[in-house]
């Protein structure tokens, strides 16, 4: 199969993260918007990319650390660009956009073979289960960054603020939408819905810390870089959710 | 003195334990993926030593998530979640969301519990012809189906990659190609060490098995007839057989017939390509195994009531048989002869509870997050 789409969406990325940068020190309005056209260049690439793999494979390609890689960084482009059209917060959609670039350039070095599925994976909630777990993995990549900027500032802000709750709500529903799509699949597949699998209680442990960041601002007024930290720990428990249960635990869930 | 002014109600009602809880249970969630769980004993004392695995198994931490401090931080969370409830419980609509996501947790973890009392669960190793009708929970109770099911048949596939076929060499060129090679690596006609372009193979067969192929160099014809994962050779009757479904020694049995339709049947071997000996002096045979993928695993069952078939059903991976409220599930399989299944059986009453409050969860996260900022903006 051919990966034309996945390299010109590699450069359309990298254009739009240097036009980002670019955009940081010179005020220009065509600059940020050529930005972002690459971005959506980077994004339908993509599409057209998973799409035809879909077509060639004929099943969802979603089922190697190759293929949810492509997913995850087509997920964060597509959330960037809403986080760049509604705050146009230049320094946030320069990094985000690094993030999406990491994510297939990581996805790059990996085999790009097409391998039937396995028999636990035949199932119309592979689908379901990996686009809303990427989703939110997304929308919580955004909230990070988001705050790491703001730990980075001097000053609090409110809009790096309100990016951080709105995108850890969101991921946030996400996440929950993903564990139980996983948790139902699990229970058609081998008859449980929670076996506390290293994969299942990473994804617990992390929910637990987005929890905590949305009693702990509804709750308790946390804002600012308070709270931040929990949403840059809550980031560093997806991550563990998704590559390292990988490769330092074993369990059941050995695809990606 | 009203509950709610008691100290009891004021602890459990506190933002402050929630938060702790949230912490201290992911804290021990996280130990329990650091050490493996529910291992055997001698498995514990090989990697901790004895002293270690003693440690482990009187603090549980073998057993992280049926220890009873794990049990008991989740009963604190819920008896906090009850009482949060009780406490901000209000029809308005305001507070609608909230209350749906907290009651949606309290009501998965009812409904764990009613899986946890009054659910069986036990796995069965049924060979095929056998009928069974009870079977041994995990708690090590006898449970009878009330019916029973007959394993007809498993069927193991396996995904058969277009690279795997038998090349065939003329002898006279040097083709000893996977001489180098580790065990499980293949080669390539490009790969194959010393074998230039022109020491490619004469012929390449598919690997269909039954079909009748032309070497159109020679004139000859050849078949494969069957393959064995991981061939062995009883000595006695020099009959060839596979000793596990693994594919440790992939070979497979092929015919070649002469332009007179004589036959010659030998093995040719993916680990071992010198070891078919001389079948014909001018030709060397090559057999690439590409690594096969599992394809399907099938049990095809029948189900008995009353002294008769009521249904028939394949049961695979991810399409559980599903009767008389109990569900199998294919679980292991027989690696050696494929000559049994292991079924996974479930009886779970509080499946339908858990997946309310999953229901619940969402719509509840979603009025907080989107319906109510809209009702507000109003």
């Amino acid at each position: 199969m051919s990966s034309i789409y996945l390299n010109i969406s590699f450069a359309a990325y990298f254009l739009a993260l240097v036009l980002y940068a670019i955009g940081l020190f010179f005020a220009s309005r065509k600059v940020s918007g050529l930005a972002r056209s690459f971005l959506i260049c980077g994004i339908i690439g993509l599409s057209i990319y998973i799409g035809t793999r879909w077509y060639t494979a004929a099943r969802p390609p979603f089922s190697n650390m190759f293929e949810s890689l492509v997913t995850f960084s087509w997920a964060i482009a597509s959330v960037s660009l809403f986080v760049d059209l509604k705050y146009k917060i230049k320094s946030v959609s320069v990094l985000v956009t690094l993030m999406a670039l990491l994510a297939l350039g990581y996805a790059s070095l990996l085999d790009k073979g097409i391998e039937p599925l396995l028999p636990a994976l035949k199932s119309n909630w592979l689908t379901i289960h990996v686009i809303t777990c990427f989703i939110g993995y997304a929308a919580l990549t955004v909230a990070f960054v988001s705050s790491l900027v703001l730990i980075c500032k001097k000053k609090e802000s409110a809009v790096l603020d309100d990016i951080s709750y709105k995108m850890i709500s969101f991921g946030f529903l996400f996440l929950t939408l993903g564990i139980i799509s996983g948790a139902v699949w699990a229970n058609s597949a081998w008859g449980t819905y929670w076996s506390w699998d290293p994969k299942e209680t990473w994804s617990l442990i992390t929910w637990f810390i987005y929890a905590t960041y949305l009693h702990t601002r509804l709750r308790k007024g946390w804002k600012g870089k308070k709270a931040a930290w929990l949403s840059v720990a809550g980031f560093l428990a997806m991550l563990f959710t998704y590559f390292g249960v990988n490769y330092l635990l074993s369990g059941l869930h050995s695809y990606a | 003195m009203s509950l709610k002014k008691t100290r009891f109600w004021r602890f459990f009602s506190s933002i402050r334990l929630a938060i702790w809880l949230f912490v201290i249970i992911a804290g021990m969630a996280l130990i329990g993926t650091l050490i493996p769980q529910n291992q055997e004993p001698a498995f514990y004392a090989e990697r901790y030593g004895r002293y270690g695995h003693e440690f482990l198994a009187r603090t549980g931490l073998s057993g992280v998530y049926s220890a009873w401090w794990f049990i008991l931080s989740l009963i604190l969370f819920s008896l906090n979640l009850a009482v949060c409830l009780c406490n901000r419980f209000s029809l308005k609509a305001r507070s609608l969301g909230s209350t749906l996501s907290h009651l949606s947790v309290l009501v998965i973890m009812m409904g764990a519990l009613v899986g946890t009392l009054y659910g069986q669960k036990g796995f069965i190793k049924i060979s095929e012809g056998e009928e069974i009708s009870s079977f041994m929970s995990l708690r090590g109770h006898i449970i009878n189906l009330g019916f029973s099911i007959k394993l007809d048949d498993f069927i193991y596939t396996e995904h058969i990659d277009p690279k795997e076929s038998l090349s065939i060499y003329s002898a006279q060129k040097d083709a000893d190609c996977c001489d180098q090679h580790a065990p499980g690596e293949t080669c390539d006609e490009e790969g194959a060490p010393g074998a230039g372009k022109n020491h490619g193979p004469i012929a390449r067969i598919p690997m269909k098995i039954g079909e009748e192929f032309d070497i159109a160099a020679t004139g000859q014809k050849i078949e494969i007839l069957r393959y064995v994962p991981d061939f062995v050779m009883d000595d006695s009757t020099k009959q060839a057989s596979t000793r596990s479904a693994m594919p440790n020694n992939p070979a497979i049995e092929v015919e070649l017939k002469g332009g007179e339709g004589k036959g010659h049947k030998f093995w040719v071997f993916a680990r071992f390509p010198n070891a078919h000996g001389e079948v014909d002096k001018d030709l060397k045979f090559i057999y690439n195994w590409a690594g096969r993928r599992p394809e399907d695993f099938i049990s095809k069952v029948t189900v008995f009531k009353d002294g008769g078939a009521v249904m028939k059903k394949d049961i695979r991976v991810n399409g559980p048989l599903k009767f008389g409220g109990f569900a199998f599930f294919q679980s292991s399989y027989d690696s050696e002869s494929l000559k049994w299944s292991g079924l996974q059986v479930v009886r779970d009453p509080g499946v339908p509870v858990v997946y309310a409050g999953f229901i619940l969860l969402i719509s509840g996260l979603m009025t907080i997050f989107y319906v109510n900022p809209l009702m507000k903006r109003r």
